[in-house]
C-alpha cells in the first residue's frame, strides 16, 4: 500500500465537541447523596429521628399528666432506682419518671418546632425584603435597634404574667421579637449577594423583584438558613428548659423538663438519677438535632457535592 | 466615507449625558462628563478606553441602570432616561439587551440553563404555551452553537466560551433591536474570542442588530467595530470610522491607545514604542473644550487653538499617505 492511501480525512461534527459527557447534576439528588455518604451522619440521624418519635408518640400511650399523683401515699413507690419495672425509677411522689421525661421532651419539641417554623418563616421574609430595598432598610434598622435592645428574660417574665404559663404563651414569647434576628441574619446575607451580577443580567431581562428574591438568591441561602435552623431548634430547646427551670415555661400543669429539673434538684446528693435523667435526654434530643442540622446544612452547600 | 450619514436612522442618541455617583455627602463622582453622540441602525459602535474610565458605566446608562445626571439619551426617537412610564421602560428591556463581561458571574449558577434562556420570555410573556416556550430555547440555544440537551445543566458545567453563549442566547431570545456588550471576550481564553466574535457578527447580520461594543482591546476593535469612540477620564476624546482612527489618529490620548496594540509581526513587534499620555501637551489656556469634527465624521475634543494643531497634523498626514478626503 503507498503511503497516500494510508490516511483519510474523518468526518468533523462541529457540535459533537459541544457534548457534556459528565453525568446531569440535580441539587437536591446531591444534597441527599452528600448527606447520606458519612456512616456517622447515618447513625446520628436515625438517634435523632428515633428520639424525637419516641417524644411524640410515648405520651400518648402513658397519658402522663404532672397534676395527678395516684401513688403520693404509698411510700414503697417513692423514689425507686431505675430498674427493669421501672426503667428511670420514680420520683418523689411516686410518678413514673420514665413517662414524665419523655411527656416534658414532647413539650420542649413542640415549642422549639413551633417557634423556629415561626421564627423562619417571617424572619427569612422580611429579611429577603429588608437586604433588598434600601428605603426599607432606613427604617427596619431602627426598629431592630429598639427590639434587640429588649432583655430577652424581662420580655418573657412579662409575658407569662399577662398570657399565664403554657405552651401557647410559651410559643409567643419565643416568636415575638426572635423572628428579628433571623431577618437580620439574612438581610445581611442578601445585601452580600443582591449586587452580582448576574441579579443585574436578570433586572435587565426584566425580572422583578420578587421573582430575584426567589429564584436567584434564596436558592444561594438554602445552606446558611439550614445552619441557622440547626442551631435555633436546639437554642429554643434549652430556653424552653431554662424558663421552665425558672418557674416562666410552661407552668405547673404541663409536663416541663426544665421544671422537672429544677424540683429534682434537691434530691441531687439522695438520687442523682432524678437530676441526671432529663439533663442527659435533654442533651441527647439537643445534640442530635444539632449534628443532623449541621452535616444537612453542610449538604446543602453545593461546594461539598464535588 | 460619512456622505450617507444624513440618511442613516439613528437608533440611540447620547445628548450631553453626565453620569455621577454620590459620593459621601454632597461629594460627587463624575463618572461620564457631557458624552455626545449617535449609533445608528445596523453598525458597531466601539467605545474604547482603560479602566475606570466610564465606558460600562456609559453601557449601563442606556440600560437604564444608571441614571442620568444630566443630558438624555433618547431610544429610536424617544427619550429613554429619566423617568418613564412603565409600559416605556418594559419596552426599551425588550429592545435593549446586553451581554456581560464575565459569563460566569452573570449566570444563575442554581438555575438550569433552560431557565436562564427562558427568564426574558417569562417575564414578557413571549410564548403561546410550554411547547412553544420550549422550541424557542432550543431555537435560541442552537443558533449559538449550543444543543437542545443542554436545557437541563447548570451554567458550571459549561467551559467559559459555552456560558457566554448561553449569555448570548438569553439576550437574542428577546429578539432585541440594540445590544450593549459589555466586554464580552476579554473574560475568555484567547483561543475561543474569535468563536464569539464571529458568532456576534453573524447573529447582527442575521438580526439587523446594532451594536454597542464595550471594549480596552483595540485589536479586538478594528475586527469588529464600524466606528469607535475613545474615552478617558469620562471624556469622550475622538469618534471615527474605525479605519480612519487607526490611519489618522489625532488625539495624544487615542495615539498614546494605539501605541499599545501588540503587533503580530515580532520584527516590528520589536521596534514598537509605547507613548505615554502626556495632557500637558493640550492647550492649557482653560479654553472649554468642544466636540469639533475635523474630516467628516471624524470628530475630537479640542479647544480652538488645538483644533488648527490637529488640522495641521492631519493635513500633514494625508499628504503622506497620498490620501484626498
Amino acid at each position: 500500500m503507498d503511503k497516500e492511501n494510508l490516511f483519510e480525512f474523518a468526518a468533523f461534527d462541529k457540535l459533537e465537541s459541544e457534548h457534556i459527557a459528565a453525568p446531569r447534576y440535580s441539587y437536591w439528588k446531591s444534597v441527599w447523596r452528600t448527606f447520606f455518604k458519612s456512616k456517622f451522619t447515618v447513625a446520628v440521624s436515625i438517634v435523632m429521628i428515633a428520639l424525637v418519635l419516641f417524644a411524640l408518640i410515648q405520651p400518648l400511650t402513658s397519658g402522663y399528666d404532672p397534676t395527678v399523683a395516684p401513688n403520693i401515699n404509698d411510700a414503697s413507690k417513692k423514689f425507686l432506682s431505675p430498674s427493669s419495672e421501672q426503667l428511670f425509677g420514680t420520683d418523689n411522689i411516686g410518678n413514673s419518671v420514665f413517662d414524665a421525661v419523655w411527656a416534658g421532651a414532647r413539650n420542649s419539641i413542640i415549642v422549639s418546632f413551633v417557634s423556629t417554623a415561626i421564627n423562619m418563616l417571617i424572619g427569612v421574609l422580611v429579611g429577603a425584603l429588608w437586604g433588598f430595598s434600601k428605603k426599607m432598610d432606613k427604617w427596619m434598622i431602627e426598629v431592630y435597634n429598639v427590639i434587640a435592645n429588649i432583655p430577652f428574660l424581662l420580655l418573657a417574665m412579662i409575658l407569662s404574667y399577662v398570657l399565664g404559663a403554657g405552651m401557647r404563651s410559651l410559643i409567643i414569647t419565643m416568636t415575638c421579637t426572635s423572628w428579628i434576628y433571623v431577618a437580620y441574619f439574612i438581610r445581611t446575607q442578601v445585601m452580600i449577594i443582591r449586587d452580582r451580577e448576574y441579579n443585574l443580567a436578570s433586572k435587565c431581562l426584566g425580572t422583578g423583584t420578587g421573582t430575584i428574591i426567589t429564584k436567584n438568591i434564596l436558592p444561594y441561602l438554602v445552606s446558611v438558613i439550614m445552619t441557622y435552623i440547626s442551631r435555633e431548634i436546639p437554642n429554643i430547646i434549652s430556653y424552653e428548659v431554662f424558663l421552665s427551670y425558672l418557674g416562666l415555661g410552661l407552668g405547673t400543669t404541663n409536663a416541663s423538663l426544665g421544671r422537672m429539673i429544677s424540683m429534682y434538684t434537691s434530691f441531687m446528693s439522695g438520687y442523682p438519677h432524678l437530676f441526671w435523667i432529663p439533663v442527659s435526654v435533654v442533651a441527647l434530643i439537643a445534640i442530635s438535632l444539632y449534628i443532623v442540622g449541621q452535616k444537612l446544612a453542610d449538604a446543602t452547600d453545593p461546594r461539598t457535592h464535588m | 466615507m460619512s456622505s450617507n450619514k444624513q440618511d442613516r436612522e439613528v437608533i440611540i442618541s447620547i445628548k450631553h449625558v453626565d453620569i455621577s455617583f454620590d459620593v459621601g455627602q454632597k461629594k460627587k463622582f463624575v463618572a461620564v462628563k457631557d458624552a455626545n453622540f449617535d449609533i445608528y441602525k445596523g453598525e458597531t459602535f466601539a467605545l474604547v478606553g482603560e479602566s475606570g474610565s466610564g465606558k460600562t458605566t456609559l453601557g449601563r446608562a442606556i440600560l437604564r441602570i444608571n441614571p442620568c445626571s444630566a443630558g438624555e439619551i433618547q431610544f429610536e426617537g424617544k427619550r429613554i432616561s429619566g423617568k418613564i412610564s412603565h409600559a416605556e421602560d418594559r419596552e426599551v428591556v425588550r429592545n435593549i439587551q446586553m451581554i456581560f463581561q464575565d459569563p460566569a458571574a452573570s449566570l444563575n449558577e442554581r438555575a438550569t440553563i433552560e431557565y436562564c434562556v427562558s427568564e426574558g420570555l417569562y417575564n414578557f410573556h413571549l410564548y403561546d404555551n410550554e411547547e412553544d416556550r420550549i422550541a424557542k430555547v432550543d431555537k435560541a440555544l442552537q443558533d449559538v452553537g449550543l444543543l437542545p440537551e443542554h436545557k437541563s445543566r447548570y451554567p458550571h458545567e459549561f467551559s467559559g466560551g459555552q456560558r457566554q453563549r448561553v449569555g448570548i442566547a438569553r439576550a437574542m431570545i428577546m429578539n432585541p433591536k440594540f445590544i450593549v456588550a459589555d466586554e464580552p471576550i476579554s473574560a475568555l481564553d484567547v483561543s475561543i474570542r474569535a468563536q464569539v466574535l464571529n458568532l456576534m457578527n453573524k447573529l447582527k447580520a442575521e438580526r439587523n442588530l446594532t451594536y454597542l461594543f464595550i471594549a480596552h482591546d483595540l485589536s479586538v476593535v478594528r475586527f469588529i467595530a464600524d466606528r469607535i469612540a475613545v474615552i478617558h477620564h469620562g471624556e469622550i476624546v475622538e469618534i471615527a470610522e474605525s479605519e480612519t482612527l487607526f490611519k489618522f489618529p489625532l488625539h495624544p490620548y487615542t495615539i498614546s491607545l494605539l501605541s499599545t496594540v501588540p503587533m503580530p509581526d515580532p520584527i516590528v513587534e520589536r521596534t514598537r514604542k509605547h507613548i505615554d499620555y502626556d495632557p500637558s501637551v493640550l492647550d492649557q489656556s482653560g479654553e472649554k473644550r468642544e466636540m469639533r469634527e475635523i474630516r467628516p465624521g471624524h470628530f475630537i475634543f479640542a479647544t480652538s487653538k488645538e483644533m488648527k494643531e490637529y488640522e495641521e497634523k492631519i493635513a500633514r498626514k494625508e499628504r503622506e499617505l497620498g490620501v484626498n478626503r
